[in-house]
C-alpha cells in the first residue's frame, strides 16, 4: 500500500490535529458526527477525544464565572453524550470535568474564607460541603441539595477512615488530591478558575496515557508463577498486565479469540503482528508480544472456554466501561466466560481504569449494548437467508456483579461492592445525572 | 505519556497532506431516471424520505466517511428544492466536514451531459469520487482508493476504479429486471466486458453475453460475474471527463461509457477496474424494489452505523429496542396495540388500539386508527389512516389521508396529499396521485378514490419502455417475490453457442462479431436511409457512417451490413414510387459509389473476402424483400459496372457454400445465375490482357 492513502479517513488523530485550528463549535461538530459515524470508537479513544475537546472548550470560553463553565460544559457534555450514548466514558469525562470546576470554584470560596479563618485550611472537607449549599450554580432541585448536604460530610469522613493510603498518591488527578494545589496557588478571589481547571483536565489527559502502565504495576499481586490465565479479546490494558508478570514469572495464557467482532485483533496481538488497531496509541506502539517473553498462549475459539475452564486459575479480563452495581459492559461474550469461571470457582480478575468507571446505574441493560453489522456473523452475500432471517450481532455484553470477583484499577484491587466508594470518590453527585 | 502521544500523531497527516491533492467528490443527485414516479413529481428522487432520513443524507455521510473535502452536488429536477435543503442542513454548516460543496444546476438530460458539464468547467484537479445520490455505504473508501493511486502510478491509463460488492446469485437488494454482466480479469481486477443482461424470468433463452474473442484469447484467467451489486461508486482520475467529452452521444455511465470505453481499448488504450468487496455494504436505491430492499437492511443493521439510531439529522431521536425496533420520543401508542418487529416509529405518531405494525417505517406526525394492520408499508410523514384499515407492501406519502375500512394492496403508491375516502379498495400496485406531468393539479377520478377522495390514477409514461418491466419488478418486489433465473452458465453456454450460429457473419477470421450489435446497425441503416431519401451529398452521407462506426467501433462487416439494408430500403421505395428496379438500383449505386467503394479493402488481394461479404449481406437482405431477386441481379449488374466487385469475387461468392445453403438463399440468387453465366462467359472470351487492364484500370481508382 503506498503512503498517500494515510489519514484519509477521519479519526482520533485527525480530530486532535483539527482541535487546534478549529473554531470550536465546528471541533464540537466534528466530534458529535465522528461519534455517531463510529469513527472514534473504544473506550480510550472517546475518552481522550473528550478531554482534549473540554479543554479546549473552557480555554476558549472567556469567563471567570465557574457557574458559566458549568453551564457551557454541561451543555456540551450533553451534545456528546447523545451522539453515542453507550460510549459512557464520554459522560465519565465530562463528569469529572464538571467536578474539577465545582472543585476549584469551592477552593476558591475556601480561600476567600480561609483568608477570615485560617484555621479551616488543615480540614478542607468541612468547608466543602458547606459550600456545596450555598453555591449559586447548582443546577439540581432543591430537595437533591438537601439531601446531598446531608449525606455527603459522613461520607467523605468515612472514606478518609477506611481508604486505602496507597491511591491517594499514585493519582494526582483525583479531586481529592488535586485540591490541595489549588488552595495553595488561589490565595486572591480573582484566582482564575479557568487555570485551574484546564492543569485538572491536562491531569486527566496525563492519567489516560498511564493507566494502562498504573495498573500493569499491581500485575505481580495477582499473577502466579506456573499459573493458567484465560483472557479475551485484545484489550491492551490486560497485554500490558500480562506482559509486565511475564517479565519475572511464567505462566500460560489461553486466549479466547473473541469472534466475531474482536477476532482478528485479537489474532494478530496473539501473534505480535498487531499494528496497534487504536489509533490513539500513536508512537506507544505495541511492545513485544507475550509469546517472546517465553510464555506460552494458546489461542481457543470461544466455544471451547467451558471445556478449558475447569483447568483455569484465574480469568483476567479486559472490558468497555464499568457500572456503579459492579456489573460490567464488556465485548460480547465476556457474560459466557464470566459464567464459566463461576461453575468452575475460578476467580473473575478485571482490569480497568478508573476512567471507564460510570456512576450510571443500568437500569435497563438493553440500552446498554450496542448493536453492530450483522455481516459479521452472516455474510451479506447469502442473499436468501438475508432476506429471511434476522441476525444480530451484539458488540457487548452485560457482566452482572455476582460473576466479578475483583477489580483492579489505576487505585489498585477493589471488590465489586466497593465500587460505590470510588464512584462517590470521582464524581459529584450533582453531576450523575446532568 | 501524553505528549509522547501527541508526537506520535502530528507527523501522521502532516505526511499525507503532502502526497494528497484536496479529494473530491461529483454527487449526482439526479440518475435522469423516472423509476419513483409519481414521487419525484412533487419532490427530488434524494429527498425522499429510506427510513426517515433523506437518502442524500446517507450519502453525503459516506462521502465524509470517506474522508471527501471537496464535494460537486449536481442536481436536476427540483433542484430548488434540493438546493433548499442542502443550504439548511448540516452540511452547509461551518462545522461541516467538506471544506467546500459546490451546488450545480444543469438542464442536462442525462448522466453523460452532466459529465460533459463537469468536463467544461475545469474544477476537478486530481481523482475524484463519483457517487449517484442514492448510494448507502459504510464503506471505508481508503482501500479502493489505495488501490487506485497504485494502479494509475504504475499505468497512466488505469483511469478508473469501480466498486462493486459481491451478493450471491439471488438477493434482494440486486436489480432484478436488468442485471448488469461484469467480465473481469481476476490477476489485474481489470474489467474487460460489460453488458446488461435483460432477466426475463419465464423465457428461456433470452439472456446472452457477446465477448470478444480477443478477450478470451488474450486473458488467461476470466471471470464472469453476475453476482455483484454495482453500488455505482467509482474512482476516476480527470480523464475520464475527458473520454466523455470525446465520445459526445455517451448518455448513461455504465450501459453506454463503461460498454463503450471497453469496446474502444484498442483505440484509447485506456483500462477499467473493479474493486469487489465482500465486508461492507453498499447499495444504490435505484429503484423501488431497492428502496424496500434497502430499508431493510437499514432496520436490521447491514447499514451499520448508518442506522436510525444513528441520528443522523439533527433533532432526530430515534433508540433501538430490541427486536430492530427504532422509537423517537413523543410517540403515543395504544396500550392494546402490537408493535412487531422491524419497525421505525417517527416522533408524534400516535397509534390506535389493538392497531398491528409489523416490518414497517412510520414518519412523524402520523395518525394510525384503531384495528389497522400494517405491514411491510412505508409510511412517511403527516399520514392519517383511518380505523379498520389494511395496508400491505405500500408506499405513503406525507400528507395522504386513508379513510376508514380501506384496503391498499402491495405495490400501491400513494403520492403527496392523496385523499382516499371510506371503504375503497386499492388494487395491486395502483399509483395514485395528485400532481400532474405539467405540474397542475388534475381532476379527481371517484372511481379510485372514492366519492370525497382527492387523486387519479397514475398511468405511467410511454417513453421509457425498457423501465416497464421495472414497474412490474417493482410493485412486484413489495411483494417479497424473488424470480428464479438461471444465471451466468447458462450465458456461458450461449456464449459458446453464439459463436457457431454466428458464424455466416464472420467477416474475416479474427473476430467474432456478433450480429446483434443492435444500436449501431439500427443508427446507422437509419440515419443512412434518411440521407438517402433526402438525396444528401455521397461525402456527407460518408462522413456520418465514418462518425457513426467510431463512436460504435462497429466491424466492416455491420457497415456493410447497414448500408446494404439502407441502400435497399430505399430502392424498394423507389420501387414502389413506380420505378423499375433497374433504373432505381443503378441511380442509387452510382450517386452512392463512393459509400460502398470505401467499406470494400481487398482489391488488390487474391481471396476477394469484403467483397463477397457484401454481396452476402446484400443476399441475406433481399430474403425478406419484394421481387428480391430481381433486385439482387440488378444490383449485382450495377456493381459490377462501376467496378466496385470485381468478376473474381462474383466467381468466389457464387461457389461459396453460405450463399447457397438454404432454400431462401438458393430462390434470392436464381435470377442472378444468368449474370453470373455471362460473367463467366465474358472472362472465357477475354483476352488476358484485357483482363489485366480492367484490373489496373480498378487499382487506380
Amino acid at each position: 500500500m503506498p503512503s498517500s492513502s494515510l489519514a484519509l479517513t477521519p479519526g482520533l488523530g485527525s480530530f486532535l490535529k483539527c482541535l487546534k485550528t478549529n473554531p470550536i463549535d465546528t471541533s464540537i461538530e466534528t466530534l458529535i458526527s465522528l461519534l455517531k459515524r463510529r469513527q472514534i470508537r473504544h473506550s480510550r479513544s472517546c475518552a481522550t477525544a473528550t478531554a482534549y475537546l473540554l479543554r479546549s472548550v473552557i480555554s476558549a470560553c472567556r469567563t471567570t464565572d465557574s457557574a458559566k463553565l458549568i453551564e457551557r460544559v454541561q451543555s456540551v457534555g450533553r451534545r456528546l453524550m447523545a451522539a453515542q450514548p453507550r460510549e459512557m466514558v464520554v459522560g465519565n469525562i465530562v463528569r469529572r470535568v464538571l467536578g474539577l470546576i465545582r472543585d476549584e470554584a469551592e477552593d476558591d470560596r475556601d480561600a476567600e474564607f480561609a483568608l477570615s479563618d485560617i484555621g479551616s485550611e488543615s480540614q478542607p472537607q468541612t468547608p466543602r460541603a458547606y459550600d456545596d449549599a450555598s453555591l449559586p450554580l447548582d443546577r439540581d432541585s432543591p430537595s437533591f441539595r438537601a439531601e446531598d448536604r446531608s449525606s455527603r460530610p459522613p461520607l467523605t469522613s468515612m472514606f478518609s477512615l477506611l481508604s486505602h493510603p496507597e491511591p491517594e498518591n499514585s493519582l494526582p488527578s483525583t479531586p481529592g488530591s488535586s485540591s490541595p494545589s489549588g488552595r495553595f496557588t488561589g490565595h486572591g478571589p480573582s484566582k482564575d478558575v479557568r487555570a485551574e481547571v484546564l492543569e485538572g483536565i491536562g491531569e486527566i489527559i496525563d492519567e489516560l496515557g498511564q493507566v494502562d502502565d498504573q495498573i500493569a504495576a499491581y500485575a505481580l499481586d495477582h499473577i502466579h508463577s506456573n499459573e493458567i490465565i484465560l483472557t479475551h479479546t485484545s484489550s491492551t490494558t490486560v497485554q500490558k498486565f500480562l506482559l509486565k508478570a511475564a517479565v519475572k514469572r511464567k505462566f500460560t495464557v489461553i486466549h479466547a479469540e473473541s469472534y466475531p467482532n474482536n477476532h482478528e485483533a485479537t489474532h494478530a496481538t496473539v501473534s505480535g503482528s498487531a499494528v496497534s488497531d487504536d489509533d490513539n496509541l500513536g508512537l506507544e506502539a505495541f511492545q513485544k508480544p507475550l509469546i517472546e517473553h517465553g510464555i506460552t498462549v494458546i489461542l481457543i475459539p470461544d466455544s471451547a472456554v467451558f471445556a478449558l475452564m475447569s483447568r483455569v486459575n484465574k480469568v483476567i479480563l479486559g472490558t468497555h466501561s464499568v457500572l456503579a452495581n459492579g456489573g460490567l459492559v464488556a465485548a460480547a461474550g465476556t457474560r459466557v466466560i464470566a459464567r464459566a469461571a463461576k461453575v468452575h470457582q475460578t476467580p473473575v480478575v478485571v482490569v480497568s481504569g478508573v476512567y471507564k468507571l460510570s456512576p450510571v446505574y443500568p437500569f435497563d441493560f438493553d440500552s446498554l449494548i450496542e448493536y453492530g453489522d450483522p455481516s459479521k456473523v452472516l455474510p451479506y452475500e447469502e442473499g436468501d437467508l438475508v432476506d429471511l432471517v434476522d441476525v444480530q450481532n451484539p458488540i457487548y455484553d452485560y457482566v452482572p456483579a455476582e460473576l466479578v470477583d475483583l477489580y483492579i484499577t489505576n487505585l489498585g484491587g477493589h471488590a465489586p461492592s466497593y465500587l460505590y466508594r470510588i464512584v462517590s470518590d470521582h464524581y459529584r453527585k450533582e453531576d450523575i445525572s446532568f | 505519556m501524553a505528549p509522547k502521544q501527541k508526537a506520535g500523531q502530528k507527523p501522521k497527516p502532516n505526511t499525507a497532506e503532502e502526497v494528497e491533492e484536496t479529494f473530491q467528490a461529483v454527487v449526482l443527485a439526479d440518475t435522469f431516471e423516472t423509476r419513483f414516479e409519481p414521487f419525484t413529481r412533487d419532490k427530488p428522487r434524494c429527498l425522499l424520505p429510506l427510513a426517515n432520513t433523506p437518502i442524500i443524507e446517507y450519502t453525503l455521510e459516506f462521502l465524509a466517511n470517506a474522508g471527501v473535502e471537496e464535494v460537486f452536488l449536481y442536481a436536476g429536477a427540483h433542484s430548488d428544492q434540493l438546493e433548499k435543503y442542502i443550504n439548511a442542513s448540516k452540511w452547509r454548516a461551518p462545522s461541516s466536514p467538506f471544506k467546500q460543496l459546490t451546488f450545480l444546476k444543469s438542464t442536462s438530460t442525462s448522466v453523460g451531459d452532466v459529465m460533459r458539464d463537469l468536463d467544461a468547467k475545469h474544477v476537478i484537479t486530481g481523482d475524484f469520487i463519483v457517487v449517484s445520490g442514492d448510494v448507502i455505504s459504510n464503506l471505508p473508501i481508503e482501500g479502493a482508493l489505495a488501490q487506485h493511486r497504485a494502479r494509475r502510478a504504475l499505468d497512466k491509463n488505469a483511469i478508473m476504479t469501480m466498486v462493486l460488492r459481491e451478493a450471491g446469485l439471488q438477493h434482494r437488494t440486486k436489480s432484478t429486471s436488468v442485471s448488469p454482466v461484469f467480465v473481469i480479469d481476476p490477476t489485474q481486477d481489470r474489467c474487460l466486458h460489460y453488458e446488461e443482461i435483460d432477466r426475463h424470468p419465464h423465457e428461456e433463452q433470452s439472456s446472452r453475453l457477446n465477448i470478444d474473442a480477443e478477450i478470451i484469447l488474450k486473458h488467461p484467467e476470466l471471470d464472469i460475474r453476475q453476482d455483484l451489486i454495482d453500488c455505482s461508486i467509482d474512482i476516476c482520475t480527470p480523464d475520464v471527463l475527458s473520454l466523455w467529452s470525446d465520445s459526445f452521444d455517451y448518455q448513461s455511465p455504465r450501459k453506454h461509457y463503461l460498454y463503450g470505453v471497453l469496446k474502444d481499448y484498442e483505440l484509447n488504450g485506456k483500462t477499467l477496474h473493479t474493486y469487489i468487496i465482500k465486508d461492507q455494504y453498499a447499495a444504490r436505491v435505484r429503484n423501488l424494489k431497492a428502496y424496500d430492499a434497502v430499508s431493510k437492511d437499514i432496520l436490521s443493521r447491514w447499514t451499520y452505523p448508518l442506522c436510525p439510531d444513528t441520528n443522523l439529522l439533527p433533532g432526530h431521536s430515534y433508540t433501538l429496542r430490541k427486536g430492530s425496533m427504532y422509537q423517537e420520543t413523543g410517540v403515543t401508542l395504544a396500550r392494546s396495540c402490537v408493535i412487531g418487529r422491524r419497525t421505525v416509529i417517527g416522533q408524534g405518531t400516535s397509534i390506535g388500539d389493538r392497531a398491528e405494525v409489523h416490518n414497517s417505517v412510520l414518519g412523524r406526525n402520523c395518525k394510525i386508527g384503531r384495528n389497522v394492520n400494517l405491514n411491510g408499508s412505508y409510511i412517511w410523514d403527516n399520514v392519517v389512516i383511518g380505523d379498520n384499515s389494511d395496508i400491505r407492501g405500500a408506499i405513503i406519502a406525507d400528507g395522504v389521508v386513508i379513510g376508514r375500512s380501506c384496503a391498499v394492496e402491495a405495490g400501491s403508491l400513494l403520492s403527496y396529499g392523496v385523499k382516499i375516502a371510506d371503504n375503497i379498495w386499492v388494487e395491486k400496485g395502483k399509483r395514485i396521485t395528485k400532481t400532474r406531468n405539467d405540474g397542475g393539479v388534475a381532476k379527481n377520478d371517484p372511481q379510485v378514490v372514492g366519492d370525497d377522495g382527492e387523486g387519479y390514477e397514475f398511468i405511467h409514461g410511454e417513453e421509457d419502455e425498457d423501465e416497464d418491466d421495472d414497474v412490474s419488478i417493482a410493485s412486484s418486489g413489495l411483494v417479497y417475490r424473488m424470480p428464479n433465473l438461471s444465471l451466468s452458465t447458462a450465458s456461458i453456454s450461449t456464449l459458446s453457442s453464439e459463436i457457431s450460429d454466428a458464424s455466416w457473419t464472420r467477416s474475416d477470421g479474427g473476430s467474432f462479431s456478433a450480429d446483434e450489435e443492435d444500436n449501431f446497425h439500427h443508427d446507422a441503416s437509419v440515419s443512412l436511409f434518411d440521407s438517402l431519401r433526402e438525396g444528401v451529398a455521397a461525402d456527407v452521407v460518408q462522413l456520418e457512417l465514418v462518425t457513426l462506426r467510431m463512436s460504435a467501433n462497429a466491424s466492416d462487416n455491420q457497415v456493410r451490413r447497414a448500408i446494404v439494408s439502407s441502400f435497399m430500403k430505399h430502392i424498394q421505395q423507389l420501387m414502389e414510387g413506380g420505378k423499375g428496379a433497374g433504373p432505381a438500383v443503378s441511380e442509387v449505386f452510382t450517386a452512392y459509389k463512393e459509400v460502398v467503394e470505401r467499406t470494400l479493402f481487398d482489391r488488390n488481394k487474391e481471396e476477394k473476402k469484403d467483397q463477397v461479404d457484401l454481396l452476402l449481406c446484400l443476399q441475406n437482405d433481399l430474403i425478406h424483400r419484394n421481387k428480391g431477386d430481381m433486385v439482387l441481379l440488378f444490383t449485382a449488374k450495377s456493381l459490377y459496372e462501376l467496378d466496385l466487385i470485381e468478376e473474381e469475387a462474383y466467381d468466389q461468392w457464387w461457389n461459396d457454400e453460405r450463399s447457397s445453403n438454404s432454400e431462401e438463399m438458393r430462390t434470392v440468387r436464381s435470377q442472378t445465375q444468368q449474370f453470373v453465366d455471362w460473367l463467366a462467359e465474358a472472362e472465357e472470351e477475354s483476352s488476358e490482357e484485357e483482363s489485366e487492364e480492367e484490373s489496373e484500370g480498378s487499382d487506380d481508382e
